[in-house]
């Protein structure tokens, strides 16, 4: 068994998600898009979870915010340390939202009010859980900005969305989720619509905040290659579960499913170049 | 559960046909009562005694008499006929002439699609009531006035639809296809894009249809459209208002009849919107 | 930002020279029925000829129209064909009656359409939306023009609490003004709040499935929250450009409306100017009312531009 190395030292997973099943009801029968997943990830770890389109990598991570679509079923147990996520009540929820777990959606563009300034949404965090005056928050917000390197943040905190460029854009979710300096940060996918460039210098700073802030990360992708660069431990699911599990060279150099071989198969010169590299 | 999760889409899940059979059996309704009113109506509509006038409904006449004496119920079954007629001349008109423009702006494009365009937005921009009564001052009073008054006033409405849906249609492949294959713009126009629109266009005629109800009521309201002793709707809502305190049935009857027939159409249209694709916005 | 003000303005123009001229074409074509309509019946050829020579009503419709507009653009709205008295400071007079009728009947429309709009959205697919669409449903198949006469049987024939119409100017009597507007502008806002309650829910459902709705529940915030701060503002763009179209037929109603309560206002000048042939007072009264659709129309366009950011050019801070 490969070594999780994060795990020594620590009390407990930051998140632990056993047997987590998601469903939907359709009029034929329940759809069961998340079957029996059960992962975990430790302080200071950055776990990534791999598939393909469908495989049901988002609805896990949804699943474990509680903001799952209205007509889905969650059953099984998810643990943020603590705390259980599926007990709690919404209220005790949204308190945890932004707060000890924060989310970086995919779409950036989208995912930004087009109507607010972005100062603003990048420091309402402060504004919903600590209260804090708005004017505060906004200046709060210029230094998160600044933390992910985004030149002359003073002013680009006035700006709306779309004078952002898409890599700006993510950054500035980034600093969003990061307010409050949360346990867990869950990423969804957030480096598949950006350049190649942008989108390494996204998971540097991702590293950065692991290395500086001890902030967990559970990031979702299908790119091997952003595995392979950024993660410590490796879950492949497919069709809704987990067919295996590892660190990012085990899973490389000694695929034991499959699936996982096959995936490996589609991107054969990153799994060369990271074999040699890690 | 999250709000951020909810689907537009997804409607009240009464069953994609309800609503198009509910307005469909109101408009039925009126237009059994249009179509077969020589039949149904148990009196002239134009048939008067003085002596009998203004009586509440009884079972000789089921919604009273007006102030002439005349059957309310026979009125309002003949004032149907007017009211379907003029829609159904008014949409045909709007809809005929607006599809024509926004079929030809949209396929010819450029200053064909500007000074056109241009126009239907100006003729847009007015109310459509005030459109309305401006025409029947140029046209004359009576009803034939009112449906191409009304007629008229639909064709912006419609050859915009027509526009946008021409412009969806000619970004599918099979415009070009028919292109290069040797179609004439003609046969184009004809066998490819108009059999395309035609879904979005019933929607809207339907609502149409609704809306020409309302203004030929308001117009005959007004004394503008239908002409005493012919019985419309509107008229017997203006005349039935100086005996509001004697006989209140005469306000309500008419009244009654162009809810039932504007809701019918209405929810037709609803219906139609959701049954040809449930995805298509306002 | 004030480049985009001017070219709202220069459109804004154009569209109204454009449209008095439909108007007075549409008027003006038919010869002969407005110098009968003031002389009778029975006026002779030479009666007729001279009234029409004394208006120039022979004269090209080209010559017409420029003489007219001259005149009009320095504030001259000609004289009546039926009783000669000049046409400007009539309208003038009735202009704030149906501005204030306008005014408070939108007000009533959007007081009932925002939050219960928005309501039906949150609530989506619960009793309450299917409450609220089928409330909207029945309300929008009323005939304005129905309700105010149900208005009038309840509230002053059976309850005797409302004036029938007339009306008192607000600074003369408040209380009566009030009392005398209360009805006209209920029929006209409570029909048109049904189309808005929808079109609400229907942009409201519309943000509320958006990504960054998704975001602001991430971050924490409550429902509340959500939809004033973040749903609200994108959903009245759309919103706010279908108010302007409905704002138009409302308004438009006010002919049939103004009619029934006896209000001296625009609608009831075009009536007077239809119903007598009298040209000059249905050219000034339709325009007024065009004019003033327009500007809201113009209005609300500019202020869909502040709300939405991505519009206005060179808007960065």
């Amino acid at each position: 068994m490969e070594d999780r190395i994060h795990a020594h030292g620590a009390e407990r997973p930051t998140l632990s998600i056993r047997d987590l099943s998601v469903e939907f009801p359709k009029r034929e029968g329940a759809v069961k898009v998340v079957d029996k997943v059960s992962l975990d990830v430790w302080p200071r770890e950055i776990v990534g979870v791999i598939g393909e389109s469908g495989s049901g990598k988002t609805l896990t991570s949804l699943a474990a915010l509680r903001l799952l679509p209205k007509r889905a079923q969650a059953t099984g147990s998810i643990k943020l340390g603590e705390r259980s996520i599926l007990d709690l009540s919404e209220r005790d929820m949204r308190g945890l939202r932004g707060d000890r777990l924060a989310f970086i959606p995919q779409d950036a563009m989208r995912s930004l009010n087009p109507t607010m300034r972005v100062g603003r949404q990048i420091g309402e965090p402060l504004v919903l859980h600590r209260k804090t005056p708005w004017k505060q928050a906004v200046d709060a917000a210029a230094k998160l900005l600044k933390s992910v390197h985004v030149r002359d943040a003073e002013d680009r905190i006035r700006n709306y969305p779309h004078n952002f460029s898409g890599g700006m854009q993510q950054r500035a979710m980034i600093a969003m989720g990061l307010a409050l300096e949360p346990e867990l940060l869950i990423a969804d996918e957030p480096t598949t619509a950006l350049d190649v460039t942008v989108q390494a210098q996204v998971l540097k700073l991702l590293k950065e905040i692991r290395d500086s802030h001890g902030t967990s990360i559970l990031f979702i992708t299908h790119d091997l290659g952003v595995v392979a660069e950024l993660c410590d431990w490796v879950y492949v699911m497919y069709r809704g579960r987990i067919v295996e599990e590892g660190t990012v060279r085990r899973i490389f150099t000694t695929p034991r499913e499959d699936y996982t071989r096959m995936l490996l198969a589609a991107t054969p010169t990153i799994f060369d170049q990271r074999a040699e590299l890690s | 559960m999250s709000l951020s999760g909810l689907d537009p889409q997804t409607r009240f899940d009464f069953g994609r046909w309800r609503l198009v059979i509910i307005g469909g059996l109101l408009v039925g309704l009126v237009l059994a009562a249009a179509i077969f009113a020589p039949w149904i109506a148990p009196y002239s509509p134009l048939e008067f005694d003085v002596v009998e006038m203004l009586q509440p409904p009884s079972t000789a006449h089921w919604l009273g008499t007006d102030e002439l004496g005349r059957d309310v119920l026979s009125r309002a079954i003949y004032a149907a006929r007017i009211s379907m007629q003029v829609a159904l001349l008014a949409v045909t008109v709007g809809l005929v002439g607006g599809t024509l423009i926004g079929t030809i702006a949209a396929y010819f494009g450029g200053w064909v699609d500007a000074i056109l365009m241009r126009t239907m937005d100006l003729l847009f921009s007015f109310p459509a009531i005030l459109l309305a009564v401006v025409l029947m001052a140029s046209l004359g009073n009576s009803v034939w006035n009112a449906m191409i008054a009304i007629g008229l006033v639909f064709i912006p409405g419609f050859s915009r639809l027509a526009r946008a849906s021409t412009q969806s249609v000619l970004r599918q492949q099979y415009v070009e296809a028919a292109r290069t294959i040797g179609m004439s713009d003609v046969q184009i126009i004809f066998r490819e894009i108009l059999p395309n629109i035609v879904a979005p266009l019933l929607v809207e005629a339907a609502v149409a249809f609704a809306y020409a109800v309302l203004l030929e009521s308001a117009l005959s309201f007004l004394g503008l459209g239908a002409q005493p002793p012919d019985a419309s709707w509107g008229n017997m809502l203006s005349t039935g208002r100086g005996f509001m305190a004697q006989a209140p049935w005469l306000s309500l009857v008419p009244g009654m009849a162009m809810f039932i027939c504007v809701l019918g159409f209405n929810l037709l249209g609803d219906g139609l919107r959701d049954v040809f694709d449930p995805h298509m916005r306002h | 930002m004030f480049r985009f003000l001017l070219a709202r303005l220069a459109a804004f123009a154009l569209t109204l020279l454009a449209a008095s001229a439909v108007l007075f074409v549409t008027i003006n074509v038919l010869p002969g029925s407005a110098a009968k309509s003031a002389l009778g019946i029975n006026a002779t050829p030479q009666a007729i000829q001279r009234f029409e020579a004394e208006r120039g009503l022979d004269r090209p419709l080209w010559e017409q129209y420029g003489e007219w507009l001259g005149r009009t653009l320095q504030g001259d709205f000609g004289t009546s064909f039926q009783n000669s008295v000049a046409v400007g400071p009539d309208l003038l007079k009735r202009l704030p009656v149906t501005l204030e009728l306008a005014v408070l009947a939108f007000l009533i429309a959007n007081l009932i359409a925002l939050p219960l709009g928005a309501l039906a959205a949150r609530k989506h697919g619960k009793g309450l939306d299917r409450s609220v669409t089928f409330l909207a449903t029945i309300l929008g198949a009323v005939p304005n023009f129905w309700l105010a006469t149900l208005l009038v049987l309840v509230f002053t024939l059976t309850l005797r609490w409302l004036p029938p119409g007339g009306f008192t100017p607000f600074a003369a009597d408040p209380l009566m003004n009030l009392k005398q507007m209360i009805m006209p502008a209920l029929s006209l806002g409570l029909v048109s709040s049904a189309l808005l309650i929808r079109i609400m829910r229907a942009s409201m459902l519309e943000i509320l499935s958006s990504d960054f709705i998704r975001t602001a529940e991430a971050k924490g915030a409550n429902a509340r929250t959500v939809v004033m701060r973040h749903a609200l503002r994108n959903a009245l763009i759309p919103y706010l450009n279908v108010a302007a179209v409905e704002f138009g037929f409302l308004f438009g109603s006010v002919v049939v409306i103004e009619d029934i309560f006896r209000l001296p206002g625009l609608g009831s000048f075009v009536l007077v100017g239809i119903i007598n042939r009298d040209y000059p007072v249905l050219l000034a009264g339709a325009l007024a009312i065009t004019v003033f659709v327009l500007v809201v129309n113009l209005v609300v366009d500019i202020a869909a531009g502040l709300l939405d950011p991505r519009q206005v050019k060179g808007r960065h801070a």
